[in-house]
């Protein structure tokens, strides 16, 4: 089943005058339960590209169905509810609150998403149980490695139980061993049955996924290495 | 889908008590300003009540007073005083008035005397009204009746000073002494007249000590048993409530032109008249004082306005990570509201405790009172969840405004 679907999306950015376009025409379809890296140097317009997917930005032109659900059109108030149900962002510099605890990170999707305050608990606690961070439930995000916040973002990143993981560079701030370790989570929640889009320079990192996308000049790159 | 107020104000408090230097920081002004209004509202409160007793003590709100006026000028014609035949007449014209009183002063008769013992009095022949328009009582034996004013009795009724300097404190009444060739029977003495100012501090002392040393006789024996040429220098009205009391002054003020040929030589004046003059001095008062606090307050505002929106830019990437997650623009709105409102409230209930610690310390000092009800503790909250509210506006708007793609991107 299809869960991504975009059609000729466009993106332009102003800086100043200039009008900068960043995706040119984009057309890709994920299906429900794909394992999928996006691929490209910087500046390709891939990070732009998550974001249109991730619904933090929307695109200038195009369409792009979630779900079968047309978002690019939404309101902005709307587009916060997808994120928050259909969404979860694991990010290159985790971007948790420093001032809360990693169960209070992990519970706050689901305090927007309206659960009650003991059930997000009991939920948080399961989650952070599932990726060995059971002993660390009061802790600050400080106090804790970088592959310990990793666990902690991808907790949070899950915790609505969204219809895709977007990860933009995850492994990208970790050494080798702790990248190991995150990537092995990936790969369980992929058989787990979730829809992962992995964002990475990293050839040996987008090797772990089934399909690589590449993104070249806001286009997708059909080279030597089609799919 | 919208986070609870609860939750927001969990956020908020949790924010506050993560940044506590900030916070406390922030709300100094916020203090500063409380305790201003909080004091001058204070301050014009007790002096408002002090105010208020001095009129119950001089014969309550609803009295009206008619007296010389000294601003007339007698080369124009005309006399300062009325005849028994007129007070009868305006008696007449006014019978509204719950108690009514006509007085003629014995300026050439002032010297009591007992066993050999002198004590100069100002004595006044008065009627039974008297002690219900001066609000008075007796603390002993009685007043003059109106079969001591038939009768023009010998009797005299003492001040509370006159009676225990003169005879003592032991068996006054039935005493005899004697004013001019007349002995006077003692049939009472007044309760004790009381009014401390406050607001005048140590120069106080009871400022009504002068009552308490005058005497009273019937007016009719003033008149026939001391000085047949006796008039009435002043009277004395209750009207039946303090709102009465202004259209009778209007009315007694109209009665006494009429029969004077429009001659202004009487002054009437109401106490309800005085409160009014005093209310609206206190509005004044207040006002200058409290656009004093809400200068000190608009710029304790602005402090706050421009700390939070430094903290909105310090915790861009927070927001980011919020919005992100799924909170919406007017989630992040409220959540900096509430901060902004928690924090000026606390600033305004803390500027209370500090504010009442205060005034406990200079009333006493200054011997002054100061009077705090819960109306100006209400007032002074109220005042810093509105300065929270305006002020916390456009940081929270900036807040809930940040594009999260911009926002994420922020170190």
């Amino acid at each position: 089943m299809e869960i991504i679907r975009t059609e000729a999306l466009i993106k332009d950015y102003e800086l100043g005058k200039v009008k900068v376009r960043a995706l040119d025409g984009i057309d890709i379809s994920i299906n429900s339960g794909e394992f999928v890296a996006i691929m490209g140097p910087s500046g390709s317009g891939k990070s732009t590209l998550m974001h249109i997917i991730g619904c933090l930005d929307s695109p200038t032109a195009g369409e792009y169905y979630l779900d079968s659900v047309l978002v690019s059109k939404m309101s902005k108030s709307a587009l916060a509810g997808v994120r928050n149900s259909k969404i979860g962002f694991v990010f290159q510099s985790f971007n948790l609150l420093p001032h809360l605890n990693i169960l209070k990170n992990v519970e706050l999707p689901m305090m927007y998403g309206g659960l009650s305050a003991s059930k997000r608990k009991v939920r948080a606690q399961e989650i952070l149980e599932g990726v060995g961070l059971a002993d660390r439930l009061k802790h600050k995000p400080g106090e804790l490695s970088g592959g310990e916040r990793q666990r902690v973002a991808i907790s949070r990143a899950i915790a609505n139980n969204p219809s895709i993981l977007l990860a933009d560079e995850p492994t990208g701030n970790l050494d080798s061993q702790a990248g190991g370790d995150i990537l092995e989570i990936f790969d369980r929640l992929h058989k787990e049955g979730n829809t992962i889009i992995m964002v990475t320079h990293d050839p040996i990192v987008a090797e772990r996924a089934q399909r690589i996308i590449r993104i070249k000049d806001g286009l997708i790159d059909n080279g030597d290495l089609d799919s | 889908m919208a986070i609870s107020i609860a939750e927001s104000l969990h956020i908020g408090l949790s924010d506050i008590t993560t940044r506590k230097v900030r916070s406390i920081a922030t709300i100094f002004g916020i203090i500063l300003g409380v305790i201003s209004i909080l004091v001058v509202l204070a301050i014009i409160n007790g002096m408002n009540a002090s105010t208020l007793t001095w009129m119950e003590q001089r014969g309550g709100t609803s009295k009206v007073d008619v007296q010389r006026n000294w601003n007339y000028d007698f080369s124009k014609g005309g006399e300062a005083n009325l005849s028994l035949a007129e007070v009868e007449q305006i008696r007449k014209m006014i019978p509204e008035a719950v108690a009514f009183n006509s007085q003629v002063s014995l300026y050439s008769h002032n010297e009591l005397k007992y066993r050999g013992l002198s004590y100069y009095s100002t004595v006044s022949g008065v009627l039974p009204d008297y002690l219900q328009v001066e609000n008075w009582g007796v603390s002993e034996g009685r007043f003059i009746t109106d079969l001591d004013v038939r009768e023009s009795s010998n009797v005299i009724v003492l001040g509370s000073s006159a009676a225990r300097d003169l005879i003592g404190t032991n068996d006054v009444v039935g005493k005899k002494i004697s004013l001019g060739n007349n002995v006077l029977e003692v049939i009472g003495i007044l309760d004790e007249k009381s009014w401390d100012n406050k607001q005048s501090g140590s120069f106080g002392g009871n400022m009504l000590e002068y009552m308490n040393q005058q005497s009273f006789i019937p007016i009719s024996t003033a008149i026939n048993r001391f000085d047949n040429t006796m008039k009435v220098s002043s009277l004395q009205v209750t009207a039946q409530s303090p709102n009465q009391a202004l259209t009778l002054q209007k009315k007694l003020d109209q009665i006494l032109l009429n029969l004077k040929q429009g001659r202004e030589i009487f002054r009437v004046s109401s106490a309800q008249e005085g409160i009014m003059q005093m209310q609206a001095n206190a509005r004044i008062f207040s006002m200058v004082f409290v656009l004093i606090s809400a200068i000190s307050l608009l710029v304790a505002g602005i402090v706050i306005m421009n700390i939070m929106l430094a903290s909105v830019k310090e915790r861009t990437r927070e927001i980011g990570v919020r919005i992100a997650v799924g909170a919406r623009r007017i989630d992040i709105f409220i959540q900096f509201m509430i901060q902004t409102v928690l924090i000026t409230t606390l600033g305004g209930v803390l500027g209370i405790g500090l504010g009442l610690l205060i005034l406990d310390n200079i009333s006493a000092y200054l011997e002054m009172e100061m009077i705090v009800d819960f109306r100006i503790m209400f007032s002074s909250v109220l005042v810093s969840v509105v300065v929270g509210l305006v002020f916390g506006i456009m940081p929270a708007l900036r807040a809930g405004n940040l594009d999260p793609v911009d926002a994420l991107r922020e170190d």
